[in-house]
């Protein structure tokens, strides 16, 4: 009787399984074209090299437009808040989302996420880092972006985790060790002033733009204590810039790009980071870690300092428990616009899938990977542990325990963040701290 | 009667394509205009008349301020410097030195670059660290310049950039006005013992002040609207040093998609470039009735 019952239980779950695997059908949109834009980057060559893969699998075409840099966001701000429907999937971070997603302009994903019918059951998001699944996740309450809820507005694509980066070459020649807290790193600077006359200490952004205050200061900030905004029953309350905290942080940032940064350290952006680090330029810089593991990889021209970049989490406050990291998210959005809302989903869900996020990442291209079973992968493990790489993953895995998002999700988010990138500039330039936090304090407090 | 009737409709009828092709300009700057009394934010989905409110928002801060001192100061020197080398250049280029015909052609290459590459260039050459602009300095004994990179030279390193960029314009119209010059006029006045310096004052330099003016109204325009060399160089920084009207917009409109804001700032920018080419315009007449 028992067997009878297996048996019979065996039959229906094979039943049930079948009939649940059949509502999600690869090929349903099989004949479609949607367009997929991005800007030049690594991860997106990933996508393009395995596109014949998905249109193999679904039937589904898919023209890729790929832009430069310094067009590409523009554009993407006006093709998306225009509701131009030119688009069907676009590449983006979280922050410039945070911005399109009040009006509506984009999709809240959840809805697919949700419907069986349209999500592989392979899938499974739970497996894509919690911090990121987080960064994406918010709600639109009027023309306000709520941190806290249930919309999902993106799917993480690959992602950067703010790391020191130092050529062990130089730092090795000399004994010098990575710096551990900010005050240390403004002596190791002035140790590799007098020891290498010839070279920058450090590669920094100081263009600007937030993407500077991204990177470094974002991180080492935050070990100092210091918010971008005072949160007060779930809602923005006030911004932390101006705190004693800040305060202390800013003062000793300060002091540490007038010993560190090269003299063009204000028009420096990430490309003359990664620049001054392969050429040897720079001993260290606090930025994507990426950049040190593209650094790393083995070319055949032999142009890449393979082997020559090593890994260290970002330096702290003097005394801080913790080290802290800040995240840059690449992620794909899908325009309100679009027309062909179906098809753009398999395409998401297949840029985004266990398979794509290892195969990209064992090209060297979708590094950071965003899905913890990547990490965990034997292949992976094997891949990012080569000699080359140094302690790249080692230090991903310690930092990322404690890579988040610094900033607090809001509409507006560039008009604060990039006044910050400026008073960073003034207070260089040699405007007092308190003075230009306050003032920067207040233009912010007069946007909330 | 009928004839000419007919002959009127077929006239107005034929300037219509123009009088459509206008209103399309005019459309678009005063779309331009409205929006500036909007409250229009790039993502937001409600676009509301805000009055005024953009523009005392401007009026009261110190920014806007600062930005149209560095706007007019920057299109007022760079003009100056390149109509004054436009001058020497055209009238070394009027001579027999041969160097000047070797250079005349080549000194027209700056005009035909694009000024995103000009910007990318001349920023690669000014770094403080790694350029070859301190290099040469250091040949030469002296210390190297932070050019685009501080504060108090940046503005100037852009002046300079802008001024390598276009003087050979200015050379190539005032080139042209010097040869149009009444050689007659010049030979009697050499005759009547009149020594170099003093025709060159008396009467060549009368006779070209037109085209020197005809050449600054357009780059008194294409000043006030420089946007490319600034993006390309400085973005703006460091910390505000070349903010002009042009990148302030942008910053506005496109980085802080505040677009109610950023086209505002433009339209007093329009009221600028519209006031300095009038009064060129009248400096213009007023050379011109004095020449002929």
């Amino acid at each position: 009787m028992k067997k009878i019952k297996v048996f019979f239980s065996g039959i229906l779950f094979s039943l049930i399984s079948t009939f649940a695997l059949a509502d999600f059908d690869w090929k349903k949109y099989s004949g479609e074209k949607i367009v997929f834009a991005y800007d030049i980057h690594p991860y997106v060559d990933a996508l393009v090299e395995k596109l014949p893969e998905f249109e193999a699998l679904t039937g589904i075409k898919v023209d890729a437009q790929i832009f430069p840099d310094d067009v590409y966001w523009n554009k993407l701000n006006l093709e998306i808040t225009t509701d131009s429907g030119a688009w069907d999937v676009a590449g983006t971070g979280v922050q410039p989302t945070w911005d399109t997603s009040v009006g509506n302009h984009n999709v809240d994903l959840s809805k697919f996420l949700n419907d069986p019918s349209m999500t592989n059951p392979d899938y499974d998001y739970n497996d894509i880092y919690a911090s990121l699944r987080s960064a994406m996740t918010w709600d639109v309450k009027g023309e306000e972006v709520v941190g806290s809820g249930k919309g999902v507005w993106g799917l993480p694509h690959s992602f950067e985790n703010m790391n020191l980066m130092y050529r062990n070459d130089i730092l090795g020649k000399h004994n010098i060790k990575p710096p551990k807290t900010l005050p240390e790193l403004t002596a190791t600077c002035k140790k590799l002033k007098q020891v290498e006359p010839g070279i920058t200490p450090m590669a920094l952004r100081g263009v600007n733009f937030w993407s500077s205050v991204h990177t470094a200061p974002a991180s080492i900030a935050k070990s100092y204590g210091v918010v971008d905004y005072v949160m007060k029953d779930g809602k923005i309350a006030d911004t932390g810039l101006d705190s004693k905290s800040s305060i202390k942080f800013h003062k000793d940032y300060v002091a540490m790009v007038k010993e560190c940064a090269a003299k063009s350290w204000p028009n420096d952006n990430w490309y003359q980071v990664v620049d001054a680090l392969t050429s040897g330029n720079a001993a260290m810089a606090v930025d994507a870690n990426m950049f040190g593991f593209w650094n790393n990889i083995k070319d055949p021209d032999g142009k890449n300092p393979s082997g020559k970049i090593s890994f260290a989490p970002p330096p702290t406050a003097p005394g801080a428990k913790n080290f802290e990291s800040n995240i840059w998210i690449w992620c794909i959005t899908m325009p309100s616009a679009s027309k062909k809302q179906g098809p753009a989903w398999y395409f998401m869900q297949w840029a985004t899938s266990k398979k794509m996020v290892l195969d990209g990442a064992m090209m060297g291209k979708m590094v950071n990977p965003i899905r913890k079973s990547t990490w965990d992968s034997a292949d992976w493990k094997k891949y990012a542990n080569q000699p080359e790489f140094n302690n790249y993953y080692d230090t991903f895995m310690e930092v990322q325990d404690r890579a988040e998002l610094f900033f607090t999700p809001r509409y507006g988010f560039g008009e604060a963040m990039n006044a910050w990138s400026v008073a960073m500039q003034e207070m260089v330039n040699g405007r007092p701290v308190e003075e230009t936090l306050k003032e920067l304090a207040g233009s912010i407090r007069a946007g909330i | 009667m009928f004839k000419e009737s007919s002959e009127k409709s077929l006239k107005n009828f034929l300037i219509l394509p123009s009088v459509l092709v206008l209103l399309c300009f005019l459309f678009v700057f005063f779309y331009g205009v409205y929006l500036s009394f909007t409250d229009l934010k790039l993502g937001k989905p409600t676009v509301n008349f805000a009055g005024l409110k953009n523009y005392i928002y401007l009026w009261k801060n110190p920014l806007f301020w600062k930005s149209t001192k560095l706007t007019i100061y920057f299109t007022l020197v760079a003009v100056f410097v390149q109509a004054f080398l436009g001058i020497l250049l055209a009238k070394l280029f009027s001579t027999k030195v041969f160097f000047a015909k070797i250079f005349r052609p080549i000194i027209l290459l700056p005009l035909v670059l694009p000024p995103m590459s000009v910007a990318l260039m001349w920023t690669t050459m000014m770094n403080p660290e790694r350029g070859v602009l301190n290099y040469f300095l250091g040949l030469l004994g002296i210390e190297s310049f932070m050019w685009i990179s501080q504060y108090s030279t940046a503005m100037l390193s852009v002046i300079f950039i802008d001024v390598w960029t276009y003087t050979p314009f200015f050379t190539l119209i005032i080139y042209a006005g010097l040869l149009g010059v009444n050689q007659e006029m010049k030979e009697a006045a050499q005759e009547a013992g009149a020594g170099a310096w003093t025709t060159f004052w008396k009467i060549e330099l009368p006779f070209m002040m037109p085209y020197v003016l005809i050449a600054a109204v357009f780059r008194i325009i294409e000043s006030f609207n420089q946007f490319d060399i600034f993006i390309g160089t400085t973005g703006g920084g460091p910390a505000k040093a070349t903010t002009v009207y042009s990148i302030y917009a942008y910053i506005q409109s496109f980085q802080n998609l505040n677009f109610g804001r950023g086209t505002a700032i433009l339209f007093v920018n329009w009221w600028l470039v519209l006031i300095g080419a009038l009064i060129t315009i009248k400096l213009y007449q007023i050379a011109r009735k004095r020449v002929s």
